[in-house]
Formats: C-alpha cells, structure tokens, sequence
C-alpha cells in the first residue's frame, strides 16, 4: 500500500475536532495530509482538491441543518469538475448516518462513535482492524493484602474476648438448620459418589434425604412427598432448563468498562427476578455493560422456612429460589472473570446456603447473625448457632464473605451496626476465615433523626468507612446497594444517586460496591434489564468523571468519624459486660426496639447442646 | 420473527403528558398504555408539576417465569 495524499476539509461553520483527530492518525500512518478551514463553501473545498489533486476526499459535518443538501452539492461539484471518479470521498460526524452518505453518493459515510481506525482502513482500502479480543478477566480477590488486625488496643482485645466466646459458645450447640446443612453435605458427597469428608464409606442417599426432610417445615417436606413445590414456585420446564444450559457455552464479547483508572471498587449488581433463566439473561446484560460482580438474591420467604427444595424452580415473585440446580446454572452462564455472591446472611437455612453456595463454584457469600437476627427475623440464638456454622463452613470452602449491616435501615445507629459488623468479622478471622465490611452508604433513619445527611450525602457515609479504617484493617465494601433510600422512581435521578455514591466509594478507594438497578424504588413489578444497563453507565460515567480525582468531604466527616469510633467501642464494652454475645442481642446492646429492632422469633427454641 | 419476540422483558416509554393534576395524569397515562397495546403495563414513574406530567409507562413483554418468545436465542 502507498502512501496517500489526503484532503479533510470541514463542510461545516465551526467542527473540525473529528478531522484533526483523524488528520493525526493518518499522519501516523505515513499519509500525506491537508486539513482546510471551517466554514468554507462547497465550491471553495472542490477548487483547493482541483489543486491539491488528492486520491481521497474525507468531509466533516457536524451540525445537523441543510445537511443533505450540503453534502449533495460538493458531490455535484465534484462530478463537474470531473474528479469524483478520481477521487474516494468519505464524510463523518455528528450529523451523519451512514445510510444517508450512501445515499447521497458517498463512497463511506461515518456516523457518531466512528473511530479513526475506521477512516484510516477506507483511506487506505482495507477493512478496519477489529478492536483487540476480549482479554479473560483475572478474577480479583477482594481479601487481598488485609491482615485482619484491629488497630486500636482496646476494640483488638474487646473482639478477641467475644468472639472466641461466641465461636465456643455456638459450636457446643447444634440447631435443625446446622443439621441440614451437614446432611446436605453428605448427599452432595454421596451423590457424587466421593468419600464423605469426615473420611467415612458414603451413605445411601435415600436415607440421608430422608433425614433431611425429617427436618424441614411441612411446606418443604410436601415438595420431598411429591405434593408438589411451594406456592408460586413451579419447576422449569425442559426448554427452560436447555435455554440455562446455552446461557454457559463459552462467549466472547467485548465488555464495557466501568471503572476508569483506579482498579477499586469493583461493581456488583444484584439479581434474584425469580426465574433463573431470566436471571442469567439480566446478568449477561449486567456483564456487558461492566458488572464485575453478580449479588444472588433469594425470596425472604424462603428464610422462614425450615429447609430447602432440589431442582430448578421459577418463583413469581422477587427472589430467585435457593436450589442447587438454579444456582450450579446460574453460576455456569456468568463470565468466568465475574466474581459471584450467594447470600446466606439471614433466615433459617443460613449454613446449607453455604454449603451450596460452595458446591455451585460462589466465590463469595454474605453473614451476618446480628443484621439476620435484630433486623430479619430470626431468633437471636439460632442465628448465632447458625451464624457460627456459616462462617466455618466458608473458611473451610475458601469463600470471602462480606458483613452486612442492613440493621441500619431498620434505625440501628451505625456504630452500633459496626459493632456487631466487627463481632462477625472477629468471629470469621477466628474460625480462619476472611470477612468483608460492609457499612452501608444509605440515607438511614437515624440519619434523618439526626440531621447528617440534611447538608449532603458525603460527609457521613466518608465518616464510616474513615473510622472503619481506624479500627480494623479489612476490605471493605459499601452496600447494599449504596445509596439505599435515597432513590426515588424516576431513573434519571435513580441513577444518579447511585453513580455519586460510587464517586464517594472510589475517592475512598474501598474494595468493592453493590449498585441497585434505576428500578430500585419501584415495587410495582420487576427490574427490566434496561434499569440494570441505566446504573452502569451512570456508574461508569462518574468514574469517568473524576478519574483519579477525590470527592473532598467537610471536616464534619472526621468529627463524624471520631463519634463512630466511641459509639462502636462503647458498644464493645457493652457486649463485653453481657453473658454471652446471643444475650447481648436480646438486650437490645447491639440494636433495640428504642432503635427500631426486635429480636427476631423464627426458629425459637430450635437450639440445642451437642 | 417479530421484533417484539426479542424484548427481553418489558418496554419502557417516556414521555410528557398535559394533565391538569396528578391524578388525571396516571389515568392519561394508563389510558395510553392501553391505546399502545400494552397488556400488561404499570406507571413507574409520574412526576406532575404546571398541568404536565413527566411519565414512565412500562409495557411487559416478558415478565419473569413467563413463557419467553425470544427462549433459546438471547441466553447464547
């Protein structure tokens, strides 16, 4: 290919900003150039290329009046002067469709997001290079680099006394949800056909199912007698169930980018629409358009309730069913640099969603007795059992888990919340696991009651993560999602919220957050995947935005910062002085009905000693 | 194939509606989204200030657990 001699001529007022781009790279490339002045005529541009005599022509137009006819005449012009067959002519910009430049006569037309890849291949009569393959994302462990270790004296022996007490005190006791995650483990083992983990001859599965079902509430055991599922449940179809497993052939596509240049915070979007093919649909879209994390949401009925069903199941309602087949599916069709989050935080059937979570390839899950117990609905002492099993089967599976603290949205301050949050923590680093905090970014209602967030959004949700810093050296990871409250129905502001809230979590550099779909504030039905798509793009766009710059908050975010850090030691202290960290919690030390919590009843009196 | 069979889910139109309160709003709008031929819609969004809503109608083409028409296309 020789070199080319070039003539970018701006058929438009004033825009010239796409022509010198490409000016540049054809420059690069070795070409000859001429780039004329805006705002000269049609007539002016073919008399400079009769004397120029180039072999290509490139337009540029950006304003979007008399664009036909002005197009049309330097066509014309130049077929009068008997240099159109001569001369390639190609023209791009703002107010060109390539169907229109084809029309008009124009041998490649260029419309908006063109590269100058693209107008470099026509100069020079190739087919534009295509854009490099998706490289395999590295899938990034959050945990990386923390040592776990408190900073501050006090709250490092404060942790170490209760949780070394809370471990003992829930591995001395066993409930039916620690029991049925011990026998799913043992079908799953017997299943597969392997050597039951404890080293002993696999048993026959019918008996350990029977077993299982022995300890379920009668909703579960009519699915395992064949009544049939729960109410709004039905089993996929054989449809459905080919469609989940084409969602897991291998793709490649090219992935937007959220972030921009800072590597923190990885993004997670939340699914659970209640039909797992529908739901690895929603998180393709979420991947495209740069989701480095998918969040499993599950029905909160299915909390209450004692056991789990098999199979694949669509639910009518929000939440996507716990089984193993839904979640083995799920997890095959998202990417394999997709980092992936099945919950176990709440409810009764905390430990075998671990063990789920496990044998479906999550890379990470979510604990946290004290939210699950004071703001879900289960009683104090089964979850702390419960609670404790869960944070020793992840250790034992290698599954970072996050510490949710959504017991702030109920009214719990944040210290309090942070107080329990670090306990779990504590609790998870003693049984050799590696826990995530999770302080929310939400505008809660003992923020409203106090008036903190009535100047801005920035200043308290900065002072959360600041006096986390200065207490505990671990991940952290803001949620869930962040912005909680303060979105309304409309998508423009949704989304808008939730990108500046990003802004804050990237000045701060925190390991990860959880965005909400635009639809957040909607109930009226489900998240259309267009919402997922509105969050990410505005997510990405503030990332964009500020680059490596930093959101400033006002000095009240250190002052802020200072009150969390007595209020969480305080709250220690008061732990400390209690029986037991499950006494703590029915006293109301770590969230109390004055705050707006009640010890949760379901699964009361379910706890028994080994 | 018709395109409506590719809709993931649901089909969201905003748009501004002369209204002289809110109430006449959502059943303009609701009205609206019957005129379109969205059997299954809802009003998202309703913003009325000055005689005029700003709307957001969504028409479900697929609600979840749905039998989907696109079913062994999108998900590859």
């Amino acid at each position: 290919m020789g070199r080319r001699k070039v003539l970018l001529a701006p058929l438009d007022p004033v825009h010239d900003v796409g022509l010198k781009l490409v000016q540049r790279a054809l420059d690069a490339a070795g070409h000859s150039t001429l780039r004329l002045p805006p705002d000269l005529s049609a007539e002016e541009i073919v008399s400079r290329a009769i004397e120029y005599e180039p072999d290509t022509v490139l337009v540029g137009r950006t304003l979007g009046y008399n664009v036909p006819e002005v197009l049309a005449r330097l066509v014309d012009l130049m077929e009068a002067a008997g240099m159109r067959s001569r001369v390639r002519l190609g023209v791009g910009g703002m107010a060109i469709r390539p169907e229109l430049a084809a029309e008009l006569g124009y041998d490649r037309g260029f419309g908006p997001g063109a590269s100058s890849e693209e107008a470099l291949a026509f100069v020079e009569g190739r087919e534009p290079q295509p854009p490099a393959a998706p490289q395999a994302l590295e899938k990034p462990d959050l945990t990386a680099g923390y040592g776990y270790l408190a900073k501050d004296r006090e709250v490092a022996a404060s942790l170490e006394a209760i949780a070394a007490a809370a471990v003992a005190w829930g591995k001395a006791r066993t409930s039916p949800g620690v029991e049925r995650a011990r026998l799913r483990r043992r079908i799953l083992e017997a299943e597969a056909g392997a050597e039951r983990s404890d080293g002993r001859i696999s048993e026959p599965v019918d008996e350990l199912r029977a077993a299982y079902v022995r300890a379920c509430d009668p909703p579960i055991r009519a699915f395992y007698e064949g009544t049939g599922p729960p109410g709004k449940t039905r089993p996929l179809s054989a449809d459905e169930i080919a469609a989940l497993a084409a969602a897991a052939d291998p793709v490649s596509f090219e992935r937007r980018q959220v972030r921009h240049v800072r590597a923190r915070p990885r993004v997670f979007v939340q699914y659970g629409t209640g039909c797992p093919v529908m739901d690895s649909v929603h998180n393709r879209v979420a991947e495209a358009w740069g989701a480095d994390g998918l969040v499993h949401f599950d029905p909160s009925w299915a909390a209450r309730t004692e056991g789990l069903i098999e199979g694949h199941h669509s639910h009518e309602e929000d939440g996507t069913l716990l089984t193993l087949a839904n979640l083995r599916s799920i997890g095959r069709a998202r990417l394999s640099g997709t980092l992936w989050q099945v919950r176990a935080h709440r409810g009764l059937n905390t430990p075998e969603t671990v063990v789920l979570a496990a044998a479906a390839g999550a890379d990470l899950t979510k604990v946290n007795p004290v939210y699950g117990s004071l703001g879900a609905g289960t009683d104090p002492e089964r979850l702390v059992v419960d609670g404790g099993e869960c944070l020793s089967l992840a250790a034992a599976a290698g599954l970072p888990l996050d510490v949710v603290t959504n017991e702030e949205l109920c009214g719990v301050p944040a210290g309090k919340a942070f107080a329990g949050m670090l306990i779990i923590a504590a609790m998870a680093v003693h049984q050799g696991g590696r826990p995530i905090l999770q302080p929310l970014f939400c505008l809660s209602p003992d923020v409203m009651v106090t008036g903190r967030m009535e100047d801005n959004f920035v200043d308290y949700n900065m002072a959360k993560v600041i006096a986390l810093r200065q207490l505990y050296d671990a991940p952290i990871w803001p949620g869930a999602p962040i912005g909680f409250l303060t979105h309304t129905e409309d998508r423009v502001q949704s989304a808008t919220s939730t990108a500046l809230h990003a802004a804050i979590a990237a000045s701060l550099e925190v390991d990860a957050i959880t965005i909400a779909s635009a639809d957040e504030a909607y109930s009226g039905g489900s998240i259309a995947a267009a919402s997922r798509v509105d969050t990410l793009l505005a997510t990405a766009e503030a990332f964009r935005f500020f680059g490596s710059a930093r959101v400033a908050p006002t000095p009240r975010a250190e002052e802020w910062a200072g009150e969390l850090v007595a209020q969480i030691k305080d709250t220690l202290r008061q732990v400390l002085e209690r029986p037991s960290l499950v006494d703590a919690l029915y006293a109301g030390v770590l969230g109390s009905p004055a705050d707006g919590v009640y010890p949760g009843r379901a699964g009361r009196g379910t706890v028994r000693l080994r | 194939m018709r395109a409506i069979d590719r809709v993931l889910d649901a089909i969201d139109l905003e748009t501004v509606l002369l209204a002289e309160d809110e109430r006449s709003a959502r059943r303009l709008a609701s009205q609206l989204a019957r005129e379109l031929g969205f059997a299954d819609a809802d009003i998202v969004a309703l913003e009325w200030r000055a005689n005029m809503a700003r709307v957001r109608i969504r028409g479900y083409v697929h609600r979840p657990g749905h039998h989907y028409a696109w079913l062994g296309q999108a998900a590859r």
